[in-house]
């Protein structure tokens, strides 16, 4: 649906050339959630911006549903652009516009005649909750209001793309998840194909199949999204999964622990969730796990368990205990302490 | 009361006479200034470097002509282009001669005036629309112009009072208006009744124009 091959963008600054997208590829199959997750300046937002072609790729391809877009003259590009929808951090509403002529507005631009242009806004009003606010200014709305129009407004192309530039990086925590929600209901009952650039880990884990995580231009670690939460490789990566859970005990900490025995991390995922294996373990070895942290994270497509254990007992004790947790289909990490 | 009657009886058609001119002057050059201040103010916001027609030529040319013209006083101005005058309206007098000084006098105020109006519109609005396949000639209707209205309303209200200050000068080449009735029989010939009752009329014109303008800026603004 989306394809952005080896895209790099390079911009001129004062102090030379930058290059904000650096050699980066994406690949999102129609229906699929995906996000590209990064500090600012990682260079997400001129990503996103490539695919509806706001930001010409200085090199690569960028391909919608099959067809090249990178160089499509003016005119055939406006038809493409059609097909793509996009939300943003700062909605980008007419102010002097009602809720309702927002939606309007952009579809008579479009070409629309008058009966299809009312039957869709109404409709589309209507998915997003704001039937009853159509008469209304966006200035006498809430901010999740807002960005509920600006949904709205991008729908009503009915387009097979949406691209999702930071939309919830300026609502509250509550508004956040009510506009995630959406947009997952949105995925599943129109099929649209999402693409979304975010900083926040919460985003990523509520509604995204397949995670890109972005720094200095380039993607350093992407995966789908149960891995990555199980088997994060890259530190930035970790990072951003720490501001979620608490994953780090202190180095000085676990040393002092290791003295007594191993510090574990313990990842379970989907099935292995429900089994009371520590419970197992202290039974069959002569170990005593005893819990850190422990958390639980409800991903899209399944739930990942991270409990940090200190397994004391014998050296033979804790290996045999551990190897029998790996061969149950949990994910085991030993943490180091201070060197 | 008799008095009043008196100078009612003496001034009043002098006072209408003038009243129409000034109103013909402001009117007709007000018309002209908007028809080639907006466009150029427009022009001005869409060849600036970064925006959808960006053209450094045409951005740097209309910008620095903008400049001269605001530089010159109008009253500098309206001898200075004499010859320029006569080419276009055929006559240096009359109101039909000052029509073109007025006009190039105010047309690059309006454009300024228009430019700060635009910019403030969110550059976001625009690239929604863009992102949307909308036409950028759509765009500049439906969306620049359409959000900077209240500000253009307030650009204009007060384009046109500094309109109505530069036609009392107008007097120098015979178009009279009430600037110059106030300066001919009030300055020259001490008649200071008239120059009050002038001023009280102009206090009441810019006052009513500038409420005029807030209350539809106001209007516009839906806030």
């Amino acid at each position: 649906m989306i394809v952005l091959e080896n895209i790099s963008k390079e911009f001129n600054s004062k102090n030379g050339k930058v290059k904000a997208v650096n050699n980066v590829n994406i690949h999102v199959k129609k229906g699929e959630i995906h996000g590209v997750i990064g500090y600012s300046g990682a260079g997400k937002s001129t990503l996103i911006r490539c695919v509806n072609l706001l930001e010409r790729p200085t090199e690569g391809k960028v391909y919608i549903n099959g067809v090249e877009t990178t160089f499509l003259p003016l005119p055939k590009l406006r038809e493409a652009r059609n097909k793509i929808g996009m939300i943003f951090q700062g909605f980008n509403l007419l102010k002097t516009a009602t809720v309702y002529d927002n939606i309007a507005i952009p579809l008579k631009l479009l070409g629309y005649n008058k009966a299809e242009v009312q039957n869709r806004a109404e409709k589309y009003l209507e998915i997003v909750g704001l039937t009853d606010k159509h008469k209304n200014y966006p200035n006498q709305l809430s901010g999740g209001q807002k960005q509920r129009v600006a949904i709205a407004r991008a729908l009503a192309q009915e387009p097979e793309i949406l691209l999702s530039d930071e939309a919830t990086s300026a609502l509250d925590p509550e508004t956040t998840d009510s506009i995630l929600d959406l947009l997952l209901k949105i995925n599943k009952d129109l099929g649209i194909t999402i693409l979304l650039i975010t900083h926040e880990m919460n985003v990523i884990q509520k509604i995204c199949d397949h995670v890109y995580v972005m720094e200095n231009g380039h993607v350093v670690e992407q995966n789908n999204a149960i891995q990555l939460f199980t088997k994060p490789t890259h530190s930035t990566t970790k990072k951003f999964l720490s501001t979620i859970s608490q994953r780090n005990l202190s180095p000085a900490l676990i040393s002092q622990l290791h003295v007594t025995g191993a510090v574990t991390r313990l990842t379970f995922v989907g099935e292995s969730t429900g089994q009371p294996l520590l419970a197992e373990v202290s039974q069959r070895f002569n170990v005593k796990p005893n819990i850190l942290t422990a958390n639980i994270i409800e991903l899209k497509n399944g739930i990942v368990g991270n409990i940090v254990i200190h397994l004391i007992g014998e050296n033979d004790q804790v290996n045999a205990a551990l190897q029998f947790l790996e061969e149950s289909g949990v994910g085991v990490e030993n943490l180091e302490g201070q060197s | 009361m008799s008095r009043l009657d008196t100078f009612i009886n003496q001034w009043l058609p002098i006072i209408g006479k003038s009243v129409v001119e000034t109103f013909q002057m402001v009117g007709i050059s007000l018309f002209f200034s908007v028809l080639i201040g907006i466009p150029l103010g427009i022009l001005i916001v869409l060849t600036r470097p970064g925006q959808a027609l960006a053209n450094k030529f045409l951005y740097q040319t209309s910008n620095l002509l903008i400049n001269i013209l605001r530089s010159i006083p109008f009253i500098i101005l309206l001898f200075f282009i004499l010859p320029f005058t006569k080419f276009i309206v055929g006559t240096t007098i009359g109101v039909k001669g000052v029509i073109v000084p007025l006009v190039i006098y105010t047309a690059p105020y309006i454009a300024r005036l228009m430019e700060s109006a635009l910019l403030e519109v969110e550059n976001g609005v625009i690239e929604a629309y863009t992102a949307m396949g909308i036409k950028t000639r759509s765009i500049i209707w439906h969306v620049l112009l359409r959000e900077a209205r209240p500000s253009i309303i307030l650009g204009l209200t007060i384009s046109t009072v500094s309109l109505i200050g530069a036609t009392a000068m107008a007097g120098m080449v015979g178009a009279g208006g009430l600037g110059d009735l106030a300066y001919r029989f009030g300055h020259l010939r001490y008649e200071v009744d008239v120059m009050y009752a002038t001023v009280f009329i102009l206090i009441i014109l810019v006052q009513s124009i500038q409420s005029i303008g807030n209350r539809l800026a106001a209007k516009l603004k839906k806030d």
